[in-house]
Parts: structure tokens; C-alpha cells; sequence
């Protein structure tokens, strides 16, 4: 990244001169930091209030300290949700890396075809989460899906995918891996279009092999993309709660519910806002401890990385 | 024999290429095919090929509807994210100041939990007498697509030559005038990258409207799939057709803007 230079010499009789240099950038990002702090800040810091706070049934408000936190904790249920959250998670990002790797390796190699396939590979990341949930369902259905159909006649007899508490978590992880692996994939390519060519063919002349070139060259090279792509991609798995909603509303029982489709379910749906905010801290507490991640690998020696 | 390697080579890389391909385009593919078959039809290839599904649902209002909402809350969130963002970002990247350090932030903000934070903002929207309305949905979407598009435009300012900035104030320009005849000219693709980027974001979501619009009236596009997919249960033609509209305005932008959105989001130029 180019160091940035300020331009220190402005004219005068003009609107700088009216308002200030000083204050110039500050208005300059005033309404960007006035959005920020009053619908995102602002209602994290109420958020953090409202989990403290109990709703009775008179409609009566009380404070209740961590009682909310030491419900929820004791229960299995969420002990359930927070297992769905990380299956989903962790199921996600070991599918998502090596296929990712693949396909940047492919876009980004001198192959005539690449433009053409980055431009396919890139569809489910385009692709409405709820409009891949659909074609998804359309894929198992047991009557005309292709899946289904498949799973149907090896078995022997009619399989509901989504019915079966299992094979409904591994669906939904599959489907979740379609979205997620094309925006890894990107940015694997850009770090590996940015390993200078002679670093792999000083590489070949020692005698590395393809395997050995992957996991001694591009493998370190690419690992601060990689890092950032995953801690993406593990924030948007983990707060994902509508395509889970759209496949199996959390069941069967509480099989595929997460902890973001618990707490879609309990603000949305059941209108239980003292729960919700409690699950919406944890996933924020949870966030900011990637976020402390991520400003590590960034910050070291990773400063070229977007 | 070396012949033969490579040619065996280039069928491999020519199979990888596919394959993945295969995997992404299955859904897909599988998606289009249902909706221009007749039902209940399981056949690969369907026994032929009808309009019914389209023209069954170009016959109801609420598609219409459905997608004028969403139409408006995309372009809204358009119209208050580029400006906003744009000298932001060129605050970001050209100014020197006290807590510039902190534009960090709007790197980081993106990894907050959308989610956790809609049922606060439900409240508050309640008490500016925005809940229930577009408005709420346009400020909601703008504010999540904010950090990350200021923060692509910073780094598409700091890509381009301040010399010729330099040039232009030293001649006498003001700042706020060479802002907008030279360097908001000059990162036309960034721009590019951001509309797109916005668009295919707030066409596509669905939590927003969700938590912040339960009026049939005010539904979006994804809204408005979902309750189909509740009470069309397995009629796979009209709800495939469903999807396929909702896929097309997302799909048009990307086959158009490929390269630059790419080149954008990612601060890179692809060959």
C-alpha cells in the first residue's frame, strides 16, 4: 500500500477558508461516523443493557444482573445451539480452504479458460442466501430433486434429508460451503497473483516438486489471505440465521438450530427480546474475539493485505 | 512423450476446471430447469418446456410489488452509501489528522453481528417512528454497506497518483473542487465496484426487512420468497421461477461489472 502524503497547501477564498482546514476532514467523515454510531454503536451499547434486563409478564421491566446469561447457560438447548454453531462453523471452513485453494490456482494460472470459470465460480456469491436455500431444498426434495431421488433409490427407501437430524446439519453445512468458498477462493487469487514468478521457477530449478511448491511456496505465502478470507467467511457462518430458517426452522427438534437462528427465532418470531439480546452479545463477545485476530495477523507484517 | 504429458496435463486442469463448475453450477442449473418444466416432471430433461410457472407469477401484483421495494431500498442505500462513503473516504486517504489511525474501523466494523444488533435497532426505529417503513430498512443497509465500501474507496484514492491532485491545487483549485473534477473522475471503477456491491447487498438481504418491516405491503424480494416457500410447499415450478427473477437483477450487474467489481473489491487488476 502507498504511504499516504497529505496535501498541506490549499488556496485561499474558498470553503476551506470559510470552515476551517482543520475541521475539513472531520466533516468530511462526519455523516459516515454519524450512521456508524447511532445505528451501530449505539445499538450494540443498548443490546449489552437489554441482556441485563427481564420482561414480566405485566409488561413490567426489571434488572436482573447476569440471571438472563445463567439461565441460558444451564440450559441444553443451548448447549445444543452452541454444537450446531460450531459443526456449521468448523464443517464450513474445512470444506471451504482446499476448494478454494483449487480454484484460485485455477483462475490464476495462464490458462486461456480461467476468465470464463472465475466468472461461474463466482455465481453463489452473488447468489441471494435465500434464493441458494430454495434451489437447495428443490435439489433434496424426495419427489423430484435429483439428490433426493439419488438418495432415495441407494437406500432403498424414502430419505427426508432435511428430517434427519444428522444429515440435515451436514445439508445445511454443504449448502453454507457453496456460498462461502468462491469469496476465499478470491482472495487466495489475489494473494497468489501478487508471488513474484521467479520465486516458483528458482523453486523448479531446485528440483520442487508440484506438492512441494504448494506447501513450501504458496501455501506461507498466501496465509495471511487466507487467514482474513476464513475469519470472514467464520463471522458470516456464524451470524447466518435465515438460510438455516429457510431450510429446516432450526429442526428436527433443535438439530440445526445455531445460536444466530436461535436468536432470529426468540427476537422475531416469539418476541422474547431479554434472550435475543443475550444471544446477540455472546455472538458479539465471540466476534470481538475474532476481530482481536484479525487486527493481529494484520498488523503483522500483513499490511499489504486488503 | 512430453507431448503426451502436457496434453495429459492440460486434460487434467481442463477436468479440475469442470469439475468445480459442476459443483456450482448444479443448483443452479437444476433451479432453471425446474422452472421451465411442468410439475411433478423428474426427468433430467424435461418432457417439454412451459411458460406456466413465469406467467402464473407475472399475473400476481405482490411480485410486482416485491420487487419495486426492493428496487427502491437498493437504490436508496445506493444513493446515501456513495457520497457518504466517497468522502470519507478521500478523508481517509488524502487528509492528515488527529484519529486518522482510527479509520481501522471501518475494516473491523464489517465482522459485527448484523443480527445481534437488529433487535435494539427494532426498538429504536420504534422510537423515531421509522419502524415499519423503507426508510428504516435504506438507513439499516446503508449503515452495514458503509464501512466496507468507504474503505474500498479509500484504498482506490490511495491507488491513484496525488500528484496530479498537487498539480491542481498548487493552480489554484480548491479542495472541494478538484474533489469532484479530478479525483472522483479518476476512480470511476471503485465507484463502480461500490454501486455494485451495494446493489447485490441490499437486493439480496433479507434479516433487515425482516426484523424491521412486518407490513405485507413493504415486503422485499427475499421477504416475499420466504413466505412462498412456507405456503407453495412443494411446487417447485413456481417457486424456482420465484428465484430466478430474484437472481436476474444481481446476475445482470456481475455479468456486466465482472472485471471491474472484482479489480474493486480486491484493490488487485486481474488480467
Amino acid at each position: 500500500m502507498p504511504s499516504t502524503r497529505g496535501i498541506e497547501k490549499a488556496p485561499a477564498g474558498t470553503f476551506e477558508t470559510i470552515v476551517g482546514k482543520r475541521s475539513l476532514p472531520y466533516i468530511f467523515l462526519g455523516p459516515a461516523l454519524a450512521l456508524i454510531l447511532f445505528l451501530l454503536v449505539a445499538p450494540v451499547v443498548q443490546g449489552v443493557f437489554m441482556s441485563f434486563l427481564a420482561t414480566r409478564g405485566n409488561g413490567a421491566v426489571d434488572w436482573v444482573g447476569l440471571d438472563n446469561y445463567r439461565i441460558l447457560f444451564r440450559e441444553s438447548r443451548f448447549a445444543s445451539n452452541l454444537r450446531s454453531s460450531l459443526f456449521y462453523l468448523a464443517g464450513n471452513l474445512v470444506l471451504s480452504a482446499p476448494l478454494a485453494y483449487a480454484a484460485a490456482a485455477l483462475i490464476t494460472g495462464k490458462h486461456r479458460q480461467a476468465e470464463y470459470f472465475r466468472g461461474i465460480f463466482l455465481l453463489p456469491w452473488i447468489t441471494a442466501p435465500i434464493v441458494s436455500t430454495l434451489l437447495f431444498r428443490a435439489l433434496v426434495d424426495p419427489q423430484i430433486g435429483p439428490l433426493g431421488i439419488l438418495i432415495s433409490r441407494l437406500s432403498g427407501r424414502q430419505v427426508l434429508i432435511l428430517g434427519h437430524p444428522v444429515w440435515a446439519l451436514v445439508f445445511v453445512t454443504v449448502h453454507s460451503f457453496w456460498r462461502s468458498f468462491p469469496f476465499v477462493m478470491l482472495f487466495l487469487s489475489a494473494g497468489m497473483s501478487m508471488i513474484p514468478r521467479e520465486v516458483y521457477e528458482s523453486a523448479m530449478v531446485d528440483g520442487a516438486g508440484r506438492w512441494k511448491r504448494f506447501t513450501r511456496l504458496t501455501l506461507p505465502l498466501t496465509s495471511n489471505q487466507l487467514a482474513i478470507a476464513l475469519l470472514q467467511i467464520t463471522v458470516w457462518t456464524l451470524y447466518d440465521a435465515e438460510t438455516i430458517y429457510a431450510f429446516t426452522n432450526g429442526g428436527p427438534g433443535y438439530a440445526t438450530e445455531t445460536l444466530a437462528v436461535r436468536l432470529f427465532k426468540s427476537a422475531f418470531i416469539n418476541f422474547d427480546l431479554n434472550t435475543s439480546a443475550v444471544i446477540g452479545i455472546i455472538l458479539i463477545s465471540l466476534s470481538i474475539v475474532f476481530m482481536a485476530v484479525y487486527m493481529r495477523l494484520v498488523g503483522s507484517g500483513g499490511g499489504d493485505a486488503q | 512423450m512430453k507431448h503426451a504429458t502436457r496434453t495429459l496435463q492440460r486434460g487434467l486442469v481442463w477436468l479440475a476446471f469442470l469439475g468445480i463448475a459442476a459443483f456450482v453450477l448444479l443448483p443452479l442449473l437444476w433451479g432453471l430447469r425446474t422452472s421451465f418444466a411442468p410439475d411433478l416432471d423428474n426427468k433430467v430433461i424435461p418432457s417439454f418446456l412451459t411458460l406456466k410457472n413465469y406467467s402464473e407469477l407475472l399475473s400476481r401484483p405482490e411480485i410486482l410489488l416485491y420487487s419495486r421495494n426492493s428496487l427502491v431500498i437498493s437504490l436508496c442505500t445506493i444513493i446515501v452509501v456513495l457520497p457518504v462513503g466517497l468522502i470519507g473516504a478521500y478523508a481517509l486517504a488524502r487528509f492528515q489528522f488527529v484519529g486518522k489511525n482510527l479509520g481501522f474501523v471501518f475494516m473491523i466494523i464489517p465482522l459485527l453481528p448484523a443480527i445481534a444488533v437488529l433487535v435494539p435497532l427494532v426498538a429504536y426505529m420504534n422510537r423515531l417512528h421509522l419502524y415499519n417503513s423503507l426508510v428504516a430498512v435504506i438507513l439499516v443497509n446503508s449503515v452495514f454497506n458503509l464501512p466496507f465500501a468507504t474503505w474500498m474507496l479509500r484504498n482506490f484514492i490511495l491507488a491513484n497518483p496525488i500528484s496530479i491532485e498537487e498539480a491542481a491545487l498548487i493552480d489554484g483549485c480548491s479542495r472541494v473542487r478538484m474533489l469532484f473534477t479530478i479525483a472522483i473522475p479518476m476512480m470511476t471503477p471503485g465507484i463502480v465496484a461500490v454501486v455494485v456491491y451495494t446493489f447485490i447487498n441490499s437486493w439480496n438481504a433479507l434479516i433487515y426487512s425482516f426484523a424491521l418491516t412486518p407490513s405485507p405491503t413493504l415486503r422485499v424480494m427475499p421477504q416475499g420468497i420466504l413466505a412462498f416457500m412456507g405456503s407453495w410447499g412443494t411446487q417447485w415450478g413456481g417457486i424456482t421461477a420465484v428465484g430466478m427473477l430474484a437472481l436476474l437483477p444481481p446476475l445482470l450487474l456481475f455479468l456486466i461489472f465482472q472485471r471491474t467489481f472484482v479489480a474493486g473489491l480486491f484493490g488487485y487488476q486481474l488480467k
